[in-house]
C-alpha cells in the first residue's frame, strides 16, 4: 500500500492564512531574535504606568520643598524642609496621623474577623443557593460606591433614621450613631468587608476539608482545628487581606469625611484641606508624601516579618 | 398670603425672566458691545458657580438674560471654589487656556489669586460707575475681582428649639441642651470673628491676639459640634440632628423655603459679613475674554442685580435695589449703615494673610 499523497484539491482555510499574515506582521514589528525579550514588552504598559506615577511624586516632592508666600500666593523659589518641620511639629497633624494609623489597625482587625467567618462560609457550603446568597449579599453594596454607601449610613443611622425609628418603637430615645470615631470605623469595615472576603476566599479553597476532618478524627475540637490547622494554613490569605485593608483604610479620605462629622479627620482630609482649603501646596505635598512613607515602611515592615501572603504569588517573601 | 396669587409656572416665569433681563440687557450694554466690530462671539462661555439655589439665581438674573441678549450659551461649572483654584492656577503657570472663563467666587479666594497674578483686571467695565464702594476689592491695585454682593454668616436656629425667642448671644452654642446639636463649618470660616467678641476678647486685636476666640470655640467644642459644609447644615436641620448653626443666611433661606422650620438672627455680638465677586482668569483668547467681561459688566447692571440677589437674598452692590418682601428689616440683608454697624468685617488682606492659620487653629481644637 501506498501512503496517500497531498489532495491536490485541498484548499488552505482562511483563518490560517489570517493566522499567517498576523505572524509575519508581528515578525516584522517584534522579530522572532527579540523572542527573550517578550515579557518586557507585556510588562512595558505597567511600567510606564507605574513610571508616570514616580514622575508624579517627583513633583509632588519638589512642591513639598517649596513654602508658600502668602503675599504673593506662590511658592517659593529655593527648597526647605519648612512644610516637613510644619507638619511634625504641628499637634493637629500628628493627632489626625496617629487616627488614621490606628483606625487603619482597628479596622483591618475587625474586618478580617469577619471576612474569615463569611469567606469559610462562602467555601464550605454546601447549597449552591446559599453561596449565591451570600456572594449576592456581599458584592452588592461593592458595586454601589463607597459615597453612596456613607450616605446610605447617614439614612439609615441618622437621627430620624430607621434604626432610631425602630428604637423608638420600644421606647428607647434617638440618639446620636453618627458622626463620631465609632460610625467612621463601622462605616470602614463595612466597606472593607468584601476587599477581604475576596482575597480570603482562595487561600481558604486551598485548604482541602479533608485536613480539617483529619484533624477531628484525630480528637482535635473544632476550636483547636481553628486554631492549629485552619489559621496557620489561611494566613497568606489573611496577610494579604490585612494588607489591603490596612492601606486603604490608611488613605481614606471619603468614609471619615461623611460618618465622622468634621471633627474625626483622617490624614487624606488634612491633605485636601492643604491642597484646596488653604491653597497651600507645599504643605499638602508634604504631608502626602509622609503618608506614602508611613504607608510603605509599614507595609514593608509587615513584608518583612510575616512575608507578602498571597500577594507575594507563591514567592516566599 | 403669595400662595393666594396667580403664580406662573417655572418656565413661563424664566422665559419672562430672560426676555425681560434682555430687554434690560439691550438698555445696559455700552455701545461697543453692539457695534459693528465686537470680537467675534464664542459658542458657550463657562461660569464657575456654587450649585442649588446659588446657580439658580445667577441663571435667572444674569446668565439667562445674557444668553438672550448676545446668543452666547452660558455653562455653569460647579466645581468647588477651592477646586477650580488649583486648576486654574495650574492652567495659567503652564500657559494653558484656563477651564473657565469666569469664577465666581469668595473674595478671599479671589484675592489669592489675584495676589498670584492670574486675574484679568476689569477695570474698563462701564458699570462700575454706578456700583457702591462694596464693588471695589479692598487693598488690591484697579479691579482684579469685581464685588457682587455682601452676605452674613448668621446664628440660623429652630424655632421650636427656643420657645421663649431667638438666642440673643453665640453663647446660646454653650448651653448643655444643645450638646452634640450645633453645627459650624468645618474650618470655622463665618464664626472666628464673632467667637472673638464672645470670648471677651476685641476685634481691633484681630490678628495679633486671637486667643478670646481660641478659647470660646474650645468651650464650643466641648458641646461636640457637627462640622460640615453648605449642604449638611441644610440635611442637619432637616434630619433634626441639629437645632443651632453658624451658616450663610443664603442656606438658611433657601432651607427655610425648603420646608425647614428654620430662623435666623444676628447675636449681639455681630456677625461676619463678607462678599463675593466675579474674576476672570489670564489666558483666554481675545474674542473670549471681551465677551467675559461684557457678562461681569452685565451682572453689576442694576437690572441683573435685582433679580440675581433677590434669589440670592443678598444686598448688592448697585444703590436702589429692592430688596426681597420676605427680607425687609432682616439684619442678614443689611441695606442701611445702622444694620451694616452690627455686622464685623475684617479687610481682606487681613483674612487672605492669615487664613490658613486661623484654619490650622480651629482644626487643631476641633480635631484634638
Amino acid at each position: 500500500m501506498s501512503e496517500p499523497g497531498p489532495k491536490q484539491d485541498f484548499r488552505y482555510p482562511l483563518h490560517w492564512r489570517l493566522m499567517d499574515g498576523v505572524e509575519r506582521l508581528a515578525d516584522i514589528v517584534w522579530p522572532r531574535s527579540m523572542a527573550r525579550h517578550t515579557g518586557w514588552l507585556f510588562i512595558a504598559p505597567a511600567l510606564l504606568l507605574v513610571g508616570l506615577l514616580v514622575l508624579g511624586l517627583v513633583q509632588i516632592a519638589d512642591s513639598s520643598l517649596r513654602v508658600l508666600d502668602t503675599a504673593t500666593f506662590l511658592p517659593s523659589e529655593d527648597w526647605s524642609l519648612t512644610n516637613y518641620e510644619k507638619a511634625l511639629g504641628t499637634k493637629v497633624y500628628l493627632t489626625v496621623a496617629w487616627r488614621s494609623v490606628s483606625a487603619a489597625a482597628l479596622t483591618t482587625v475587625l474586618t478580617l474577623i469577619l471576612a474569615f467567618a463569611y469567606a469559610y462560609a462562602l467555601v464550605r457550603v454546601r447549597k449552591a443557593w446559599i453561596r449565591k446568597a451570600l456572594l449576592i449579599t456581599l458584592f452588592l453594596p461593592f458595586f454601589i460606591g463607597q459615597v453612596v454607601r456613607a450616605y446610605g449610613w447617614l439614612i439609615i443611622l441618622g437621627n430620624s433614621g430607621m434604626v432610631n425609628e425602630a428604637l423608638g418603637l420600644i421606647g428607647v430615645a434617638p440618639m446620636r450613631l453618627l458622626f463620631n470615631y465609632g460610625a467612621v470605623i463601622f462605616g470602614l469595615v463595612q466597606y472593607m468587608l468584601p476587599f477581604a472576603v475576596l482575597l480570603l476566599v482562595p487561600a481558604l479553597t486551598a485548604i482541602p476539608e479533608e485536613t480539617e476532618t483529619a484533624a477531628g478524627s484525630l480528637g482535635a475540637s473544632w476550636p483547636r482545628i481553628f486554631w492549629h490547622v485552619l489559621l496557620p494554613m489561611a494566613k497568606p490569605g489573611l496577610i494579604g487581606a490585612g494588607l489591603v485593608v490596612f492601606t486603604l483604610t490608611l488613605t481614606d479620605f471619603a468614609v471619615p469625611a461623611m460618618l465622622g462629622g468634621g471633627s474625626q479627620d483622617f490624614i487624606a482630609n488634612a491633605i485636601y484641606d492643604q491642597f484646596f482649603r488653604t491653597a497651600d501646596q507645599g504643605l499638602g505635598a508634604a504631608l502626602a508624601l509622609m503618608l506614602v512613607a508611613a504607608g510603605s515602611i509599614l507595609v514593608g515592615l509587615v513584608f518583612m516579618v510575616f512575608g507578602a501572603g498571597t500577594l507575594a504569588m507563591g514567592g516566599r517573601k | 398670603m403669595t400662595n393666594m396669587l396667580y403664580r406662573p409656572n417655572r418656565r413661563a416665569l424664566l422665559r419672562g425672566t430672560a426676555a425681560a433681563g434682555a430687554a434690560a440687557l439691550m438698555g445696559t450694554l455700552p455701545g461697543r458691545l453692539m457695534a459693528q466690530d465686537a470680537p467675534a462671539k464664542p459658542a458657550e462661555i463657562i461660569v464657575r458657580a456654587w450649585g442649588g439655589s446659588w446657580v439658580e439665581a445667577l441663571k435667572k438674573g444674569v446668565s439667562d438674560p445674557f444668553t438672550a441678549a448676545t446668543g452666547i450659551q452660558v455653562r455653569h461649572d460647579l466645581t468647588e471654589d477651592n477646586e477650580i483654584q488649583p486648576k486654574v492656577w495650574a492652567a495659567v503657570a503652564q500657559g494653558r487656556v484656563p477651564p473657565i472663563h469666569i469664577n465666581w467666587d469668595t473674595t478671599t479666594n479671589a484675592t489669592k489669586s489675584a495676589l498670584r497674578g492670574v486675574t484679568e483686571d476689569l477695570s474698563d467695565l462701564s458699570n462700575l460707575a454706578g456700583t457702591t464702594d462694596l464693588a471695589k476689592p479692598v487693598g488690591l491695585d484697579g479691579y482684579p475681582i469685581v464685588n457682587t454682593y455682601g452676605y452674613v454668616y448668621v446664628l440660623a436656629y429652630r424655632p421650636e428649639a427656643f420657645p421663649d425667642g431667638a438666642p440673643t448671644s453665640w453663647k446660646a452654642m454653650l448651653d448643655p441642651k444643645f450638646r452634640g446639636r450645633i453645627a459650624l463649618y468645618n474650618d470655622g470660616i463665618g464664626f472666628h470673628f464673632p467667637a472673638q467678641v464672645a470670648g471677651g476678647g476685641k476685634l481691633e486685636d484681630i490678628p495679633a491676639n486671637m486667643q478670646a476666640a481660641w478659647d470660646f470655640i474650645a468651650q464650643v467644642k466641648e458641646q461636640q459640634p457637627l462640622l460640615g459644609e453648605d449642604p449638611d447644615f441644610t440635611a442637619w436641620f432637616q434630619n433634626g440632628e441639629i437645632d443651632l448653626a453658624c451658616t450663610i443666611s443664603t442656606n438658611a433661606r433657601e432651607a427655610k423655603k425648603n420646608g425647614v422650620d428654620l430662623a435666623w438672627t444676628v447675636p449681639e455680638e455681630g456677625a461676619k459679613f463678607d462678599t463675593d465677586g466675579l474674576w476672570i482668569p489670564k489666558g483666554l483668547p481675545e474674542n473670549e475674554l471681551y465677551w467675559a467681561k461684557e457678562y461681569i459688566n452685565f451682572a453689576i447692571s442694576k437690572d441683573a442685580q435685582q433679580v440675581w440677589c433677590d434669589g440670592l437674598g443678598l444686598p448688592g452692590v448697585v444703590p436702589g435695589l429692592t430688596p426681597p418682601a420676605d427680607l425687609v428689616d432682616d439684619p442678614s440683608y443689611p441695606d442701611t449703615p445702622e444694620e451694616m454697624s452690627h455686622l464685623i468685617r475684617i479687610s481682606t488682606k487681613v483674612q487672605v494673610e492669615n487664613e490658613s492659620e486661623w484654619f490650622g487653629k480651629f482644626k487643631e481644637i476641633m480635631q484634638g
